[in-house]
């Protein structure tokens, strides 16, 4: 039983001696090299942090943007290889533009990423295409259905969860939104949980520079997704860099 | 593994090895094993049933986006065993035959069609070589108008059946064995009886005592052809029976 595909990870279109479909795997392993993603799903609507990674000085800030508004309601944020992520941003607006145009009103987030992930599942069954390099994690909330979050992997799988998080940190980041109570914190402890986590997980010896980007939809954005305005981020930010070094000097001592 | 004679004619569907095999088509088969899921079908006299495990991989995870019952119309569920994204387009696309024959035809589509239809695409997959099969196994019930409760599995191979007790997944062997042995040439088992054989079938092959939280019960009764989904308290029911008898 090799784990090594060997011979049987030339296309999407084949399966190995043991039934797996190694492409798919190894798309899985692209999410993984790029900067980490995490959203939290509280009381009262979903927050998202990401951490982006900046290669170079010459990039203005605000540049690369790894969270996207698909529709009004809905937030996406990416992980992986961002140019077949926002192919995959084209997909979800089409599909919201069509729900609106046949129902009249906003795309269910549950509805929208079933047929994100059907699309991104049609890619991993032909050898004539690769599967896409990215994970998706969609965001929505509003006062009948609550706060919804899903996730959409390589492979078409796609949950929905209380909490995930994506990218080069996952394990790290997973391990500290267990030991958090999603249920009972409202959107603005929400923002400073997820922005905590990121300084924590954030590679300091690996990667230098990194920005951090932060987006959340819930009761207070009366259920538009919108980037945390800027006193918001400045303060989140502040707490979450001073629990760092809190943690930092307790380690020391 | 001995790999001997496989050399070469594996890699591709539309290659034949010296035996006659399509070694790609095994493979799918192996991955429907790979969840690590069992499933369990049961017909009885006037209703059918299907089991699954309910494992939550993950703590995150919100259990109730996670189901592998599905319904295809309001008289027609499924289970499905296999990979996942598989099993979900597996599903659409019976829920399209489904609706494109109410369209075409004015009347719901019979179980044993809709189950041929869905072999029949199954087979496809197995002699064009730009797409894979697919890894997912679909057992279908469903009370036909004609012929009563029906219990229907299909497989990556393109061959469908109707049974009287069937499973799908990792310990389908054992299971299979388990109902062979309990369920009669003529089944004539009531609801009751049905679902607590398909609940110790699994709960047997699997060797765990289930909570409720653990399974998922999904039925169709000649009372009330709707397929539904079990409650938590329904199954404790059949449970704390099955634990008395023993």
């Amino acid at each position: 039983m090799s784990s090594i595909g060997t011979g049987y990870d030339l296309s999407a279109s084949q399966f190995s001696p043991d039934g797996r479909v190694f492409q798919v795997e190894y798309a899985v392993k692209a999410v993984e090299n790029s900067g980490t993603a995490v959203a939290l799903r509280g009381k009262d609507g979903v927050v998202f942090a990401v951490e982006k990674l900046v290669v170079s000085k010459l990039y203005e800030s605000g540049a690369n943007k790894r969270i996207f508004n698909v529709d009004r309601h809905i937030g996406m944020a990416i992980s992986g290889l961002l140019a077949d992520a926002r192919q995959i941003l084209d997909i979800a607006k089409e599909e919201c533009k069509d729900y609106r145009s046949n129902y009249g009103s906003d795309i269910p987030t549950k509805y929208l990423s079933e047929r994100v992930a059907m699309y991104m599942h049609a890619y991993t069954l032909y050898s004539a295409v690769r599967p896409y390099g990215c994970a998706i994690l969609l965001g929505s909330y509003n006062p009948d259905d609550g706060p919804q979050l899903h996730m959409i992997e390589p492979s078409g799988d796609a949950f929905g969860y209380y909490g995930y998080a994506v990218g080069k940190a996952k394990q790290n980041a997973k391990t500290e939104i267990e030991k958090l109570k999603l249920q009972d914190l409202d959107c603005r402890q929400l923002l400073k949980e997820a922005a905590k986590i990121i300084y924590q997980v954030h590679d300091e010896v690996k990667d230098k520079d990194f920005e951090l980007e932060l987006s959340w939809v819930c009761a207070e954005t009366k259920g538009r997704h919108e980037f945390v305005p800027k006193e918001i981020f400045e303060e989140v930010q502040k707490h979450a860099k001073a629990s760092l070094e809190q943690s930092d000097s307790e380690e020391e001592m | 593994m001995s790999r001997g004679s496989s050399a070469g004619f594996d890699r591709l569907i539309t290659i034949f090895s010296p035996e006659g095999r399509l070694y790609q088509v095994e493979y799918a088969f192996k991955a429907i094993n790979q969840g690590g899921f069992t499933s369990v079908g049961v017909r009885g006299k006037d209703s059918v049933v299907v089991v699954t495990q309910r494992k939550v991989p993950d703590k995150l995870l919100d259990p109730a986006t996670m189901t592998h019952l599905f319904k295809i119309t309001s008289n027609i569920g499924c289970v499905m065993t296999g990979m996942s994204p598989d099993s979900k387009s597996q599903v659409q696309r019976a829920r399209y035959e489904a609706s494109n024959w109410k369209y075409k035809y004015g009347y719901e589509i019979p179980i044993d069609v809709l189950c041929r239809r869905i072999a029949d695409i199954n087979q496809i997959y197995t002699q064009n070589a730009e797409m894979r099969p697919l890894g997912c196994s679909m057992m279908l019930i469903g009370i036909d108008h004609e012929n009563g409760p029906q219990l229907l599995k299909t497989d990556p191979a393109g061959y469908y059946s109707g049974y009287k007790a069937i499973s799908a997944g990792a310990k389908q062997l054992e299971a299979n064995n388990f109902l062979e042995k309990k369920v009669k040439k003529d089944c004539n088992l009531t609801f009751v009886e049905t679902v607590d054989l398909a609940i110790s079938c699994l709960s047997t092959v699997m060797s765990a005592d289930f909570k409720s939280t653990e399974i998922e019960v999904g039925v169709v009764t000649v009372d009330n052809p709707e397929f539904r989904v079990l409650a938590e308290s329904d199954i404790d029911v059949h449970l704390t029976r099955i634990a008395e008898k023993d």
